[in-house]
């Protein structure tokens, strides 16, 4: 579904991915686990299309297509999606408006009919229940006054709604306790399918308790420098990521631009 | 004297003879049209240099000769979309009978030509024409109360509470001619009113109004000012309002038309614990210069007033935005605010923001603030990422900014009128779905929860809260990526 290969980029003039390779299948879950600045979530955002990242080298094609040439709405209407590590506030947009305005045009852009209001509102309310968002978050500005728990959440229903061939979702466990985080596992849970990819960033293995993932891959100075099974992230919590960076030949860690 | 001053000079001229002098009318008003001629032949029109003008040139203007508006009726186009009565309609600055329509109009409240009133009850006009906006303080006004030939009178009577919005409607056209409306809105003690004032053309006219507007004590008026003149017409309002005791006032000026718009608020706060909210939305692109001055006297203790304008600058348009509150030595217990937000969508675009706070007592809480910003890019990468086109998330996220400004129109025809004309004036403003942009009504009442959005942030650049902050607020432009930190 994913190919990336040799992936080089970087933001203002710093180099942070380095030549990075990676691989997803259709229905997989890989983690993308390693330390800060290690350029995870440059990778995500790269991904992402999002403009204020310059590629500089290496291949990505997304079901055969090169990736790296489409617009993020393009992106979008391919099926990528991704789940911010930091969602925008949006203040006087409203939240449902902004879903259904997304959900239409992705099935504009795939060529399929648009959803009325009231359609669209049923399935938004049962896509709700599945996270288990407050239905008053509904009515408010996009993000706006949320919590943090709150801002995760109305990232999955996102995802729920749109329904993407691969998520990727950038430290959706950052700054959660311990109840929405089982909240956002749950509904990133509920969309596993065998059509669907998912690629978790994070730092903690925290979060891979709650989400399996087949795959375990550690980031280093902007290069996956180590991969395995779900096995790998519980040498990390025990060792840390010392060891790893020491292993292979020690290089800096770049900094990493925050989204 | 500049071609239009010259012209205007002549108008006056003969306005001074007994033969111009229309049929029946009063001894006062030829007092108020010679203070009018003698202030305007004096000050004429200002320049730059004027201290209220720094910002607006008016040298276009100047540069041609106005001849009076000529008696005209309500072209095809201009009457299709009337609002609903009851209404009065003026063309070129005089009543249009026939597409006026005063059904609807309840008992205790009057609404008519003012041509008419001075003729029939001069009793009922005189002791308020030129009193509110007195002739001799401005070039326009002063111009208006020498050559006015009609306007609207509505006089809501003590205690009534007018259901039906009132609507004054003015319609230009023609190429280098002035209409100068004069209207007197009377709202009497506890009287409820909402009136909108609307301004639509064709051509290149100037278009000068005056609006005076006195509040007994207890008063409620909303007066929504909609200015869509046409691309190529001179615009200047003046909205005079004298407040009594326990009035509240509610005033928003709407400004999208015109080549050079200019509207003036200025309220006097003058009996003990009156309030007034002043509110304005400039939309402007091209060449268009779109300009408010506010100026609020803090003349009575216990007073509060709240200014808020926001303005959409694209193309190489300016706005501009000066607001003054005076707070009087004897006004203890003084409440003022005062906020100015600007969104910039192209690099050609300029605003300037001029807030002034003259204090001369110590028991007042003022404050003021502005911004000066552009779409920002994490808000515009968040709903691309989401599938919406960059021209869509662009347009979602500038009506965000104006949207609230709409919502506070009161008059819910109005207000979707506004939202119209404001989403069509927007770029590729017509890919917004004009069904749920205020809210979702649908949804509000399934979910019984009507949360209204607060308003849209630009980057912030505050002004601060110091006096008087005369230097035009540069253009903030951020770097959003450049933290490089990650937090895990």
């Amino acid at each position: 579904m994913l190919t990336i290969q040799g992936l080089k980029a970087g933001v203002a003039g710093r180099d942070i991915l380095q030549g990075l390779d990676l691989e997803v299948k259709a229905g997989e879950v890989h983690a993308i686990m390693g330390p800060n600045g290690s350029g995870k979530s440059t990778l995500a955002g790269v991904l992402a299309g999002r403009e204020t990242y310059t590629v500089a080298g290496g291949k990505v094609t997304f079901e055969g297509e090169d990736l790296l040439a489409l617009a993020p709405e393009k992106r979008a209407a391919r099926g990528i999606f991704l789940a911010f590590q930091y969602p925008v506030e949006i203040p006087g947009v409203g939240n449902l408006y902004f879903l259904r305005t997304a959900f239409n045009a992705l099935r504009k852009a795939r060529g399929e009919e648009e959803l009325d209001a009231m359609d669209f509102l049923a399935f938004a309310r049962e896509r709700m229940k599945l996270v288990k968002m407050d239905p008053a978050l509904a009515n408010r500005s996009v993000n706006e006054g949320f919590s943090g728990g709150e801002k995760k959440r109305n990232e999955i229903l996102q995802m729920a709604v749109l329904e993407p061939k691969l998520a990727i979702l950038d430290e959706v466990d950052s700054g959660l306790d311990i109840d929405a985080l089982r909240a956002v596992a749950d509904g990133v849970n509920a969309l596993r399918a065998p059509e669907r990819a998912m690629l978790v960033v994070t730092h903690y293995q925290r979060l891979l308790e709650y989400i399996r993932p087949d795959h375990v891959h550690v980031m280093v100075g902007g290069r996956i420098v180590t991969s395995g099974g779900p096995e790998l992230a519980l040498e990390l919590e025990k060792r840390g990521y010392g060891w790893i960076e020491k292993e292979p030949s020690p290089r800096h860690v770049a900094w990493e631009a925050r989204p | 004297m500049t071609p239009a001053e010259r012209s205007f000079a002549e108008q006056l001229e003969r306005t001074a003879g007994v033969e111009w002098r229309p049929a029946g009318e009063p001894n006062f008003v030829c007092t108020l049209r010679a203070q009018g001629r003698e202030a305007f032949l004096r000050a004429k029109l200002p320049t730059p240099k004027h201290e209220d003008w720094r910002y607006t040139s008016l040298a276009a203007l100047a540069a041609q000769p106005f001849a009076p508006a000529p008696r005209a009726r309500a072209w095809a186009g201009s009457t299709r979309e009337l609002p609903a009565a009851p209404r009065l309609v003026f063309v070129n600055g005089r009543l249009d009978p026939d597409a006026t329509d005063l059904t609807r109009l309840p008992a205790g409240v009057r609404m008519g030509s003012l041509g008419t009133a001075l003729r029939e009850r001069p009793a009922a006009v005189q002791p308020h024409l030129g009193q509110v906006a007195a002739p001799g303080a401005h070039a326009f006004t002063a111009l208006n109360a020498g050559l006015f030939e009609d306007g609207a009178v509505v006089e809501i009577e003590d205690g009534v509470s007018c259901a039906p919005t009132l609507h004054l409607v003015f319609l230009d056209s023609g190429a280098c001619v002035a209409a100068h409306p004069r209207n007197l809105i009377l709202a009497g003690r506890h009287a409820r009113a909402a009136i909108v004032e609307s301004y639509r053309g064709e051509g290149s006219y100037l278009v000068n109004a005056v609006t005076e507007l006195s509040l007994g004590e207890g008063a409620h008026v909303e007066h929504d000012r909609l200015q869509e003149d046409a691309p190529h017409a001179f615009h200047v309002g003046v909205v005079q309002v004298a407040q009594a005791a326990r009035s509240s006032f509610t005033g928003q000026s709407i400004a999208l038309g015109g080549e050079l718009a200019r509207v003036e608020a200025r309220v006097l706060l003058g009996g003990e614990g009156a309030t007034c909210d002043l509110h304005g939305l400039y939309v402007a692109t091209g060449k268009q210069v779109l300009d408010h001055l506010v100026y609020v006297d803090h003349a009575s203790p216990r007073c509060v007033s709240r200014e808020v304008f926001k303005g959409v600058l694209d193309g190489a348009s300016r706005g501009v935005f000066a607001g003054r509150v005076h707070v009087r030595e004897g006004a203890r217990k003084t409440d003022a605010s005062q906020v100015n937000s600007n969104l910039l969508l192209s690099e050609d675009a300029t605003v300037d923001t001029k807030p002034q706070l003259e204090i001369l007592n110590d028991d007042v809480k003022c404050s003021h603030g502005g911004t000066v910003g552009q779409i920002r890019e994490d808000q515009l990468f968040y709903l691309r990422s989401r599938g919406l086109s960059e021209a869509l998330a662009r347009a979602m996220l500038t009506w965000a900014f104006a949207s609230e400004m709409v919502r506070m129109v009161g008059p819910e025809e109005a207000r979707a009128r506004v939202q119209r004309a404001v989403t069509a004036r927007l770029p590729h403003g017509a890919l917004l779905r004009h069904d749920s942009l205020l809210s979702e009504p649908a949804l509000g009442g399934l979910w019984g929860s009507g949360a209204r959005s607060p308003q849209a942030e630009v980057e912030r650049s505050s002004t601060g809260s110091d006096l008087g902050s005369p230097e035009p607020a540069a253009a903030s432009t951020r770097n959003g990526e450049g933290a490089p930190t990650e937090v895990a």
